[in-house]
């Protein structure tokens, strides 16, 4: 995919440019994948502490364990732009 | 210390004739942990007990009191104690002063909410003639005909009759209004018409004259009734004023009259004894024993029982000061087990680290301190408090952290970091010092990780030794060692492939990847000798760990947004504009300023979010899940810390 012009300049900003662009995936899509897990996960919390407050730690519990997938996205992002 | 405080399981026998004093005495003590009696059905022999004789007296007077302090809008938890009044007072004023004071509130609240209903009404009415207002006729006109019919409505829009009519329309209204009188046999054709025009009836109000006055006289006796009421409210405010002192004083002290007289409800009677079982911290122990003695004179028979069973045992922390606060964080989760580790410690410790490692930064940590240290006026909850105070000593850990990192709302101090570098490469920011060592930081959160984690599995081993017996206890501290055997396994076999920075470089010792295989492989039988199911969890093990890297994802995301903030205000909005004064440079310095307060406050609300629910979080799911069973039933003595009255 090399163009004749190309020189060694452009060719590292444009790996600076792809990689910002996989950080901004990684963040993204992480983020995405965390919200659609906690969605389902959240509105069950929400009703078994309406039901009963002594749930509530538990239900906070159970509501950010898919947190992880967003942190990952976070820590790959920063591996990468750093 | 690290375990919840010993119990000592009292059984306490006695005549009946002795109730009315042990039940004082161990009220008055506030030590005594009542395990409610449960009749069985096949025995007759014990049989639940009966509430003292002045129980329903108790009763229906604090229901009073509750009733008036219902009315006036007295909490009694929310109310700070002046004076403690003595009980003998207290109990007096009962007699004398109670039902005029009853009767003062209850008839202003009578007349209030008649007051209210009036009001009510007449705004009603108001709102009724408020259409026939856009008509220039006096209300009697519209009814009384034996041959005429009168339509009065909503209407979307004129229509044309088409018979011999009077009509009135006014679009003035919301909804137009029209009246139209017609003679009785034309009624159903003129009805048609309106209705096809989507005509709406309205009542028409029985009253007479013009419908502006009526309204207007309608509207003035709302607010004439408005201001009685105002009158009436300050009334009650001066009822609450007066009285909040004696009415808390008697709600505490009727609660206690019926908390005591309704404890027989709690033990188990036989025709002429009663006995009762129940929980004492162990350092009490003797004392109560030896009051209630010398209380009923001997007679009493009181023998310490067994404990075979922790699930049943009341829980009561007992940790340094420092740590009691943190404790509100452990009831969320859940009460540890008797017989477990109790590591409030650990977390009253460890949580504040997390905290300023995330957010770690003298201006943000030091408005959450100003925080914490202002609400303590407003919140005057117990939760509250202490959930203030763990949130104190996170900021104070927070400003720490923020001299060590050289950050105050995401610019430098006049150091370089002393840690780690989080300064990023924001709008130049960093250019000065060094910049941000993401790799550095990670591997430490990882290294913390793998300390927590190991440091959690070791109290594991510990904590089946206490739950669990025999057997089964020594299966589960193989497996829990196999878990620390498993995961360094690991750690072994990517040293020795790996070289990475502020770990151990173990690329040029072939034993280190075999011992690890031989760990990994160890650990693994271990595991799978408890539940071979277990085995499906392994992957855990490498995602709990490097889910501690969110102590620097999180922090550095927060570090990123303050440097933006500041980049974005400071740096495209206030700089160049000082440079040449404009009066449109003005507005644009003034918007910067907004927009550089509005962003550190939401990013002082996210990192307040983001440090303490992580921090949490670490320890509720990497930490907790590898040890800590919970479940414990709250120490709940039989009793009451006066805070109203004394004796």
């Amino acid at each position: 995919m090399v163009d004749v012009g190309t020189t060694l300049e452009i060719a590292q900003a444009s790996q600076a440019g792809m990689s910002a662009v996989g950080a901004g995936l990684a963040v993204g899509l992480t983020g995405i994948g965390s919200g659609i897990a906690e969605m389902g996960i959240g509105a069950a919390a929400v009703g078994a502490t309406a039901e009963n407050r002594d749930m509530f730690g538990l239900a906070l519990l159970f509501t950010v364990i898919p947190e992880t997938i967003v942190i990952f996205g976070l820590v790959v992002a920063l591996l990468l732009l750093f | 210390m690290l375990r919840p405080e010993r119990m000592c399981r009292l059984l306490i026998a006695a005549p009946k004739g002795e109730i009315e004093t042990i039940i004082k005495e161990l009220y008055r003590h506030n030590v005594y942990h009542i395990e409610d009696f449960v009749p069985e059905s096949s025995s007759d022999a014990l049989s639940i007990g009966h509430p003292l004789a002045d129980a329903s007296d108790a009763a229906s007077a604090l229901i009073k009191v509750r009733a008036i302090e219902n009315a006036c809008g007295i909490d009694p938890g929310n109310v700070e104690a002046k004076t403690k009044l003595p009980v003998a007072k207290v109990r007096k004023r009962i007699q004398t002063d109670l039902p005029a004071i009853q009767k003062e509130a209850e008839e202003l609240v009578g007349s209030r909410s008649r007051l209210d209903a009036r009001q009510k009404e007449h705004e009603q009415r108001a709102r009724e003639l408020e259409p026939f207002v856009a008509v220039p006729l006096d209300l009697e006109f519209y009814r009384g005909y034996a041959r005429f019919t009168v339509f009065a409505g909503h209407i979307t829009h004129d229509v044309d009759i088409g018979v011999p009519n009077e009509k009135f329309f006014s679009g003035g209204v919301p909804g137009n209004m029209i009246v139209v009188v017609v003679p009785n046999e034309h009624r159903e054709q003129v009805e048609r018409t309106l209705l096809d025009a989507g005509f709406q009836a309205i009542p028409i109000p029985e009253e007479n004259g013009a419908p502006a006055d009526r309204m207007k006289a309608h509207l003035e006796e709302a607010r004439r009734i408005e201001a009685e009421i105002a009158a009436i409210n300050g009334k009650i405010a001066g009822i609450r004023e007066k009285h909040t002192d004696f009415l808390v004083a008697c709600d505490e002290l009727l609660t206690a009259d019926v908390e005591r007289a309704e404890a027989p409800l709690r033990f188990a009677t036989t025709e002429e004894t009663f006995i009762t079982e129940g929980w004492v911290p162990e350092a009490q122990a003797d004392q109560i024993r030896n009051t209630l003695e010398k209380a009923t004179g001997g007679k009493i028979y009181i023998e310490e029982l067994e404990i075979d069973d922790d699930t049943a045992v009341p829980v009561e922390y007992e940790n340094p000061s420092f740590a009691t606060p943190t404790q509100m964080l452990m009831d969320i989760y859940a009460r540890p087990r008797y017989s477990e580790i109790d590591p409030t410690l650990m977390v009253a410790i460890v949580f504040p680290i997390f905290f300023g490692f995330i957010l770690g930064d003298v201006g943000y940590g030091a408005i959450l301190l100003a925080l914490s240290l202002g609400l303590r006026k407003i919140i005057t909850g117990d939760e509250g408090r202490m959930l203030l105070k763990v949130l104190s000593y996170a900021s104070i850990s927070s400003i720490i952290f923020g001299l060590l990192y050289s950050e105050i709302f995401g610019s430098s101090l006049p150091w370089p970091s002393l840690l780690y570098s989080r300064h990023l490469n924001i709008g130049g920011a960093a250019a000065a010092g060094h910049g941000p060592q993401v790799a550095e930081l990670m591997i430490v959160a990882i290294w913390i990780g793998i300390l927590h984690i190991t440091l959690g599995r070791v109290i594991g081993m510990l904590n089946a030794r206490r739950i669990y017996h025999g057997k089964h206890a020594t299966k589960a501290v193989i497996s829990n060692a196999g878990w620390i055997s498993v995961m360094w396994g690991i750690i072994l076999i990517i040293w020795s492939l790996y070289a990475i920075p502020l770990m151990p470089d173990l690329t040029g010792f072939p034993g280190a990847g075999t011992i690890g295989a031989i760990l990994l492989v160890a650990g693994i039988i271990g595991i799978a000798q408890e539940n071979p199911l277990e085995i499906v969890e392994l992957p855990t093990i490498i995602s709990h760990v490097l889910s501690y890297a969110r102590l620097v994802a999180v922090g550095l995301s927060s570090v990123a947004i303050a440097m933006v903030v500041n980049y974005i205000a400071i740096g495209m909005m206030i700089q160049p504009q000082l440079e040449a004064i404009t009066p449109v440079g003005v507005i644009l310095i003034i918007v910067g300023i907004l927009v550089l307060l509005m962003g550190h406050m939401l990013n002082t609300a996210l990192g307040l979010l983001g440090g303490g629910l992580h921090s949490i979080r670490l320890h509720y799911v990497e930490f907790f899940t590898k040890f800590y069973k919970g479940g414990g039933k709250k120490y709940n003595p039989f009793g009451m810390k006066s805070k109203f009255t004394e004796e």
